[in-house]
């Protein structure tokens, strides 16, 4: 295991690149990773006079920056700023494919050419690759950016395949937004269409669509910069041109799932999703991936209840804008295989009978709290509450995932999300963390599991579980392990409930309701209170805020400082194809009988 | 409570055996189904003996929350929501509808486009009056003109079916003008229909317009003087009968009302029966307007060539990626009106349709306002009623013409 904090081995080396691109202001919006900035509503801009457009507010350069003008606004950017990010920061969207702040600056697409004072009368200039400079004046709407802008657009779709109907890509690709915006022309195209290859498989996840493919070599940067495992090539010169695979090679790197994400068209396609959603109908939550400690930030994008993909959410001080493949597979497991219904022995009853049983069988004798370190800190801090209060529990054996490899990027060994979380729970509650091996000595016949990742073999494990005389599990799917209990409660998952998990370096992070649950799946401290009710146990909680609010005081001091628990992701996105006014309530339409998660109040 | 009666109390009694009986007054409710009012609205009426002191109109049994509905649907999917406004004559909603986004977005439409919408207009206008005439008649105890307009009105809608497909909810044009054009044939037929609804209109003039009971039960009732109407904000018929000469087609000409030749009725005495000739005068001035339109227009294309307005044509979508993606983006996302607010206005058959949009550039609206004409109208009614006869109501009532689609947004 490695103790550094940050990924370290995330940083593109930037071969050429302009001098103190790292420190490119964070104002502006993440790239592809987050919400695409083509889906947002751009308005035609009019031609302001220079003068007059400028901003009162930025006619000083802060100390150490320069002053631009962009489009006759005034910004304040540190020198070495390309133009389009210093344009962004104006308000001003420069249209670009290839770009991308995580990757080196190829200006290959030649789709953000902008004019300046700094270049020769008549030259357009890339403004991705173009860094700032004193007294700079820059301008993105002049008849011959436009021009340009156009004729751009016309010949990257020259070739493309009559492909939207059935690209995974439609709905939130550049191609199409920016055709609306800058092309809207019929084709002039009167041969038939180039060919290449519609399916070249990169590697057992990826399939490459070298028709649909615009040439912007994100994918060959990223496989060579960020994964470091270059690749994928340019082969070919002109329309001939494509995408693939050194000879004998093949994608290997758990993190070949963002070339995926970061390509601006529909020519990588994830065969994880591919055909199995329209994206434009996906909404999209923001969520923690579960698949390590590190707690990488995503967008979980789901229809009616149903999750499809996860997809990166930009934090620079976590994993920047990307995720490994690992995590990224971990959405199955919250739709597949679920537990629905809450049941005693193998019968299905009623929520209350099962809490009923539940509360019967665990009490007279001593019990061993077994917690998954996948549920969330509200979970964790409800049913050690009623374990310590109810069940006069004084340990806490912590099992989850197995530990396996890490690596210097993002992986940790650690595959739960929230062990630190448990950790912090015990110290504050007082109960001794026990390693998962201890629990084969423990004397207690009566088991209370809240979750039901197990460590070890489920069949071995859940033939062990066999000698107890109680074993009442908190279980979200449906493993051996679940099938052994003597009462099985339904558990949300974190895309059907909203908490906290706090990761490997002690980061707590929130993450937000996508859907309901099915059946009568209810989040874990929902059931820790119903059943501390069964216990005879005064307290009462309606939300995972209330028992944040209520418990969280018993943390040990210090341990989440600086974490609001009401501040929450800021790059909301409703939609891949965002509702631009917004529905009544904020809700898509169709999704009226869906959101909010109406939880009923636990039985009194 | 019914109130005690003010005049009668107070009235001095010279001779106490003279002396009125001390009276109340007494409240009384009428429909929302009443046989004898077109329109599905409750009237709260308090009446001294039978002369009305107070109504009080209680609408919203068609509500529908249309104009809410509108910021959740594009701006394409809004269409057939206008339908169901004043859904007699729907056309003219379709097309003032239409009119605002294009004022909003800086389009100007084909010619073909603007006769194409005149002409609908005029149709639908005609189907307007002829309903709020006919029923008119029909309430005051005439079942033939009914009958008359109905069977007039009917001819309209076949030639209304043959353009947009549709009777009643026809939801035609689109942004940018209208997505087809006149069938094969159509004009002919307009002409002989529209022969005949000039041959309906006369007999139903006959039947009306000189009958001594439907002059006793519409002359001189609910009379609005002409500065009332204005400052009531009436349009449309109710305010020319009324003596004012303000028609939004004369006055801020849209479409080709500019290069038509056709008279405004304007009313003298603001009573119900200038309201009913009022309305038989437009009707024949609607033909003369479509008749005019036919000589004047010109072959041509029927809706703009912008692919970010306008579906692209269905060759171009099944075989071209521009063509996809253009459709693709204008269907899922709707076609993208620039930034900014507009009030436009047309003249709809019961008087100034006006339209408050509001964009935020995206492809929904962010704000949409109807100024039915119908409300201003229906607020007016207890000022012209007070004091006349309950009888007097129906008429009343019925030139309004309300539609309760439209008032109820």
């Amino acid at each position: 295991m490695t103790d550094e904090k940050k990924p370290s081995g995330l940083t593109a080396t930037q071969p050429g690149s302009a001098p103190g691109i790292d420190q490119a202001p964070t104002t502006t919006p993440p790239a592809d990773a987050g919400p695409r900035p083509g889906g947002e509503a751009k308005m035609p801009r009019t031609a302001a006079p220079l003068v007059a457009a400028a901003s009162p507010a930025a006619q000083q350069p802060k100390p150490g920056e320069i002053l631009v003008r962009i489009d006759g606004i005034e910004v304040s950017v540190p020198p070495g700023t390309p133009i389009i990010e210093a344009a962004k920061a104006a308000g001003v969207d420069i249209p670009f494919y290839c770009y991308h702040q995580g990757l080196s600056i190829a200006a290959n697409c030649r789709m953000c050419l902008v004019e300046t004072n700094k270049a020769p009368p008549g030259k357009l200039v890339p403004s991705c690759q173009v860094p700032v400079a004193e007294g700079m004046e820059v301008r993105t709407d002049t008849p011959r950016v436009k021009e340009q802008q156009r004729a751009v657009q016309e010949f990257l779709l020259l070739h493309h395949p009559v492909d939207c109907s059935i690209c995974d890509q439609a709905g939130e690709c550049k191609l199409q937004d920016y055709y609306m915006e800058h092309d809207h022309q019929p084709s002039r195209l009167d041969m038939p269409k180039w060919m290449k290859n519609k399916r070249k498989d990169l590697s057992p996840s990826i399939t490459l669509d070298q028709e649909r493919c615009i040439m912007c070599t994100r994918c060959v940067r990223f496989m060579k910069e960020i994964a470091g495992e270059p690749s994928l090539g340019v082969f070919g010169r002109g329309t001939r041109e494509v995408i693939d695979l050194f000879p004998g090679k093949r994608l290997e790197s758990i993190y070949q799932g963002n070339i995926v994400d970061i390509c601006p068209v529909g020519a990588l396609t994830s065969r994880d999703y591919r055909f199995r959603a329209r994206s434009y109908f996906l909404t999209a939550t923001p969520s923690i991936c579960t698949g390590c400690a590190r707690g990488c930030n995503t967008f979980l994008d789901h229809f009616q209840g149903v999750p499809y993909r996860y997809r990166p959410r930009e934090n620079m001080d976590v994993n920047q804008y990307w995720m490994c493949d690992i995590g990224r597979g971990t959405y199955h497991e919250l739709y597949e295989n679920r537990v629905v219904r809450a049941r005693v022995g193998q019968g299905a009853v009623a929520p209350a009978e099962a809490l009923r049983v539940a509360a019967e069988k665990l009490q007279g004798g001593s019990v061993a709290l077994v917690v998954d370190p996948n549920l969330s800190l509200e979970d964790v801090l409800a049913v050690a509450l009623v374990a310590k209060e109810g069940l006069q529990a004084t340990e806490i054996f912590v099992a989850g995932r197995a530990v396996g490899e890490g690596d210097d990027k993002l992986l940790r060994p650690d595959r739960n999300a929230n062990r630190r979380g448990v950790e912090l729970v015990a110290q504050g509650f007082g109960l001794a963390v026990r390693d998962w091996n201890e629990l084969g000595k423990t004397k207690a016949k009566r088991i209370l599991l809240a979750g039901v990742h197990v460590p070890v073999d489920d069949e071995q494990f859940a033939s062990w579980l066999g000698n107890a005389e109680a074993v009442v599990a908190l279980a979200a799917n449906e493993t051996p392990v679940a099938k052994a209990a003597h009462v099985v409660l339904p558990l949300a998952t974190h895309a059907e409930a909203e908490g906290t998990f706090v990761n490997f370096e002690g980061r707590a992070q929130r993450f937000l309701p996508a859907y309901p649950g099915r059946g009568d799946v209810r989040p874990g401290w929902w059931w820790a209170t119903a059943l501390g009710a069964e216990l005879g146990l005064a307290w009462r909680y309606a939300s995972a805020r209330e028992v944040w609010l209520e418990q969280s005081k018993r943390l040990p001091p210090g341990s989440l400082d600086g974490f609001d628990w009401d501040a929450t992701p800021k790059n909301r996105l409703r939609g891949v194809t965002p509702l631009p006014g917004g529905t009544v309530d904020g809700r898509p339409p169709g999704w009226r009988e869906l959101i909010p998660l109406k939880i009923p109040t636990p039985a009194a | 409570m019914p109130e005690k009666h003010d005049n009668l109390e107070t009235a001095p009694a010279e001779n106490p055996l003279e002396a009125h009986l001390p009276t109340r007054t007494m409240s009384i409710n009428m429909g929302p189904s009443h046989p004898a009012s077109h329109g599905t609205v409750r009237f709260n009426i308090e009446l001294d003996g039978e002369t009305i002191v107070r109504v009080d109109p209680e609408i919203g049994f068609l509500h529908r929350g249309f104009e809410k509905s509108c910021e959740n649907v594009t701006w394409t999917q809004c269409l057939p929501y206008t339908d169901r406004l004043n859904y007699v004559s729907a056309l003219c909603n379709n097309f003032g509808f239409l009119t605002a986004v294009e004022k909003l977005a800086g389009i100007e439409i084909p010619e073909r486009a603007k006769y194409i919408r005149t002409i609908g207009a005029e149709l639908h206008r005609i189907c307007d009056h002829l309903t709020c005439t006919g029923a008119m008649g029909m309430e005051l105890g005439g079942f033939a003109p009914f009958l008359l307009a109905i069977e007039a009105r009917e001819l309209v809608w076949d030639r209304t079916t043959e353009l947009t497909g549709a009777r009643v909810t026809t939801s035609f044009g689109r942004i940018g003008g209208v997505e087809r054009d006149l069938p094969e044939g159509w004009v002919e037929k307009v002409k002989a229909t529209l022969r005949k609804v000039e041959e309906f209109r006369r007999d139903i003039d006959t039947l009306l317009t000189h009958n001594r009971l439907f002059i006793d039960r519409t002359r001189d009732t609910g009379v609005m003087s002409a500065e009332d109407a204005v400052d009531f904000g009436f349009t449309g018929p109710m305010l020319r009968a009324s003596g004012v000469d303000y028609d939004v087609r004369k006055a801020h000409p849209y479409w080709v009302y500019d290069r038509v030749d056709f008279h405004v009725p304007v009313g003298t005495r603001g009573d119900n029966f200038d309201r009913y000739y009022v309305r038989m005068q437009e009707i024949e001035q609607s033909i003369r307007i479509i008749l005019q339109c036919f000589e004047q227009m010109e072959p041509g294309p029927t809706i703009i060539d912008d692919w970010r307005f306008v579906l692209p044509p269905k060759p171009h979508v099944y075989s071209t990626i521009e063509g996809v993606i253009g459709h693709f983006k204008l269907i899922m996302e709707g076609i993208k009106i620039p930034k900014g607010e507009v009030y436009s206005y047309t003249e709809s058959p019961n008087g100034e349709l006006g339209w408050y949009l509001v964009s935020d550039g995206s492809g929904r609206p962010y704000k949409v306002h109807c100024r039915a004409p119908g409300i201003q109208l229906v607020s007016g009614l207890e000022h012209m009623v007070k004091g006349s006869l309950l009888p007097d109501l129906i008429p009343t009532f019925d030139a309004i013409n309300m539609i309760g689609g439209e008032v109820e947004q």
